[in-house]
């Protein structure tokens, strides 16, 4: 017997808490291991180990990491994310301000990537063993193999530095309207659509091939349906499955995996805050960003999994077994 | 013999014997004008003084000029690194943290990047018989932003702060042995005594912009900084967002004079090579620090200026004297000599470095004395070397970070070393892995046989002489251990005078190159880059940046 959607629903819930917080467990178990402690690390290799000493009681972190690791869980059930050692200052406007604009340029990036590279694929499969199949595929490939940071440094030498069509620097200033915003976003975009866009588009042809092939399109045409209704209601819905997945995988590393290029288009996001939370030893700070992460990634794959059960098409009754 | 310069006389007769011994250093040409200034300004002599006896004496020689010419208003982008944390003068110990107190903070003596020390919030010190207590007056009118007045009472507290081991302080390190909390005293609103563990003749520097957590706070200061930042300096904060930046705006009470520049703001970057191509796409003014790795584009390019100042930072190489292999000096020595030390700052620094003698007593520090000869490579001398300590090589792991140019230079080494059989093998590890606890027994910096370690400028070379190389050094990676050293050292730190100084150092560069446990094969400049038409940028190669006279025009 089959779940109805709410009980699918909290079963989902339910794992995606228990991830996070064996997630919780792994990060404190991992930042055990780094060197050195957070005074340390705050004040520096060459400060007197009195001043660390003092410096890791002012911050409470000089108490057993079993007791801190507890006493974080205690404040995270109470809604308290924690206070950054680091900063000496509540975790949480960090990690929302940090999510937030990582969100957003993600939201940019996918803007651009996934019309560009769903058309790309979809075009290469109706257009199966032509030139424009074999140069879709191609670049794809080749777009797919070149690194974050030649792209980015790449686009910020064309558009930043030689033509200055786009700001260098992805940070607005306070009080930039919306266009301003896009403005900045554009170019740390680009080198997200060009590590993307080889990805989706190989999968958006692959499923529209598949779905090409499949007996309800040939059924569809035998019906007299026109071409682009068949494409647009029989292929496309069915090619898109996998390439839903494939999105939504890819997200996680969107809003979290960006290290390289928030360095380089200075960008405050959730990947960076959660480096430097590592190498400051700043335990409530990392535990918050990665567990972010992970939160914002079970909600996106569930979201695309809902997607996926709700476009895929019901089975017909008596069919099947 | 006559009297070259009579026009000083009276002024000679009004000043004390040390005072008389340095212008007679002057006079007879024992020291540089820069020398003169600087230890005058050491020993308390006034600016309009000192500028009087040099202009009598070397009327060629001018005094920094302190006039704003460029165009008034405009702002000052800046590029800066991230701020390790929160931005506490008790705490902060990198250079992104320093920068921004220092934007509105100042104090007491300022150390000019010719290490001449300037007044600032003092207007004169002086020590006492020995160099045991230092005195110093406090400049009147001056008003911390928030609107009190600053006195002694701010002073004693700034300093007590600093000295206490119970406040997290990262001066701590810098005043141990030297300042103990409790001894400094309040003679009156603008006069303050400190008196310290043992005669200290450098004792201002410690005071000055060298100790970069020593900005004047107010003495109700509770540890909030970021909500207050409350100092006496130029600007006062308009904005502060962490690992985003900060901007400042023109403080029309300094007491300085005018400030130029209406604005100031500060971009956060995680590293430098977006910083270079930010000042490239023109969005940025200035860098407040770069390293030619990563930014040899800048140096050549003509639409930029790179403000270079000498500096002494520098990275030391350090070799166990108490185990084996380095525990005879003639290997130790042997290893320094097959460096080509010239070749490897124009490899490493296009040149913009000076080169190092093995010792801390880099050239930038009038009290090294030059007259000792510079070590230079040579193989024959080293395989020599190899042959009478008995060793035909060996195999050696030299440990190090993942920094700027270390790992080139580790490569370098290892290169050199192979010269003489020397088969070094290299394990190049992230700063934090390195240092790890940063005490001995739980540090590859402290523990390992060979290890390479970063030093940054000091405006003179006192701690590097102690810390690392003294026998109870809490730095001593080499664990070297020689009375001889340690008592010249204490006997160099206590002195006042810069051609006792020199004398001193003469020895302790001498005996370090016989027993070289650190090589010390360069000290690097330290570089700002400017777009060009920025003018009155004033930076100091302690990591500071002063922009009140800075136009962007």
């Amino acid at each position: 017997m089959q779940d109805g959607p709410a009980a699918w629903l909290a079963r989902r819930i339910s794992f995606g808490l228990l991830t996070l917080f064996l997630l919780s467990v792994v990060v404190f178990a991992g930042g055990q291991l780094l060197p050195g402690d957070v005074g340390r690390a705050i004040l520096g290799p060459l400060a007197d180990p009195r001043a660390v000493a003092a410096l890791d009681r002012q911050l409470g972190a000089d108490r057993p990491a079993v007791m801190q690791y507890l006493d974080w869980v205690l404040g995270i059930l109470h809604g308290n994310l924690g206070q950054s050692l680091e900063f000496r200052a509540p975790v949480s406007p960090f990690i929302l301000g940090a999510l937030a604009h990582s969100l957003r340029l993600a939201a940019v990036a996918l803007v651009m990537v996934v019309p560009l590279s769903i058309g790309a694929g979809v075009l290469a499969a109706l257009r199966r063993g032509t030139l424009i199949d074999r140069v879709i595929s191609l670049a794809g490939l080749s777009l797919t193999v070149i690194p974050e940071f030649v792209t980015s440094i790449l686009v910020i030498l064309l558009f930043g530095v030689w033509l200055r069509w786009l700001p260098i620097s992805a940070t607005w200033r306070a009080g930039t309207g919306l266009l301003g915003q896009l403005d900045h976003l554009i170019l740390p975009a680009i080198p997200l659509v060009v590590v993307l866009f080889g990805y989706i588009a190989r999968m958006a042809r692959a499923g529209t091939v598949e779905a090409l092939e499949a007996d309800y399109t040939r059924t569809a045409i035998l019906k007299g349906l026109s071409g682009a209704v068949v494409i647009r209601r029989h292929v496309l819905r069915n090619a898109l499955l996998p390439t839903i997945t494939v999105i939504a995988a890819q997200t996680s590393y969107l809003v979290g995996g960006l290290v390289v290029v928030e360095s380089l288009f200075r960008y405050q996001g959730i990947g960076s805050l959660i480096l430097a939370a590592a190498h400051a030893r700043d335990f409530p700070m990392l535990e918050a960003g990665v567990l972010s992460v992970g939160a914002m990634t079970i909600a996106v794959t569930l979201l695309a999994d809902a997607l996926t059960a709700f476009l895929t098409p019901a089975p017909v009754p008596g069919e099947g077994g | 013999m006559r009297n070259p310069f009579p026009l000083i006389d009276p002024v000679r007769r009004r000043q004390g014997p040390r005072e008389n011994q340095l212008i007679g250093e002057f006079i007879a040409g024992q020291i540089g004008r820069r020398g003169f200034l600087r230890r005058g300004s050491a020993l308390g002599l006034g600016w309009p003084l000192l500028a009087a006896i040099a202009g009598a004496i070397d009327p060629l020689g001018t005094l920094p000029a302190r006039a704003a010419t460029g165009k008034a208003g405009t702002t000052i982008r800046v590029g800066s690194p991230m701020p390790a944390g929160a931005i506490d003068p008790v705490t902060v110990g990198d250079a992104g943290g320093l920068l921004m107190l220092q934007q509105v903070g100042e104090f007491l003596v300022f150390d000019q990047p010719n290490l001449r020390l300037a007044p600032m919030l003092a207007t004169a010190w002086k020590p006492n018989h020995d160099g045991s207590v230092w005195t110093f007056t406090l400049r009147k009118g001056v008003t911390f932003h928030s609107g009190g007045m600053m006195t002694a009472k701010d002073v004693v507290a700034t300093i007590e702060r600093l000295a206490d081991p119970r406040n997290a302080s990262n001066a701590l390190s810098v005043f141990k042995g030297v300042l103990s909390p409790g001894n400094i005293e309040k003679i009156d609103d603008y006069t303050v005594a400190f008196h310290l563990d043992a005669p200290h003749g450098n004792f201002p520097y410690y005071l000055s912009s060298d100790n970069y957590n020593a900005i004047i706070l107010p003495a109700d200061y509770k540890g909030d900084f970021e909500k207050t930042w409350d100092g006496t300096g130029p600007f006062q904060i308009e904005k502060y967002t962490s690992k985003v930046g900060a901007s400042f705006i023109a403080n029309a009470n300094w007491w300085g004079g005018r400030v130029l520049p209406a604005r100031t703001e500060f971009s956060f970057f995680a590293g430098q090579q977006p910083q270079v191509l930010a000042l490239e796409g023109g969005d940025l003014d200035v860098i407040s620090q770069i390293v030619v790795q990563g930014a040899e584009g800048l140096l050549t390019d003509r639409r930029m200026s790179i403000i270079r100042l000498e500096a002494a930072i520098h990275r030391q190489v350090h070799m166990r004297c108490d185990i084996p292999p380095f525990n005879d000096q003639r290997v130790r020595r042997a290893l320094a000599l097959t460096l080509d030390r010239p070749a490897i700052i124009q490899g490493l620094f296009r040149g913009l470095a000076d080169l190092g003698n093995d010792s801390p007593f880099a050239p930038v520090y009038p009290s090294a004395n030059r007259d000792v000869p510079q070590r230079r490579k040579n193989i024959a001398e080293a395989k020599a070397l190899m042959q009478a300590a008995g060793s035909r090589g060996f195999p050696v792991t030299l440990t190090t970070e993942h920094l700027l140019e270390m790992p080139d230079y580790a490569v370098l080494i290892q290169n050199a070393a192979r010269e003489i059989g020397i088969d070094v093998r290299l394990k190049v590890e992230p700063p934090a892995a390195y240092y790890g606890s940063a005490a001995f027994g739980k540090s590859d910096w402290l523990d390992s046989p060979f290890g390479m370690t970063d030093y940054g400028h000091r405006g003179v070379p006192d701690v590097l002489l102690t810390a690392p190389l003294t026998t109870h050094g809490t730095w001593n990676a080499a664990h070297f251990r020689n009375p001889e050293y340690d008592r010249l050292v204490a006997e160099f730190v206590a002195e006042v005078a810069l051609d006792s100084q020199r004398r001193i150092a003469a020895r302790i560069e001498q005996l370090l190159l016989t027993e070289t446990p650190i090589i010390f094969a360069y000290f690097y400049d330290y570089l700002t880059a400017t777009r060009k038409g920025v003018t009155g940028v004033a930076p100091t190669a302690n990591g500071e940046l002063y922009l009140q006279s800075a136009s962007a025009g």
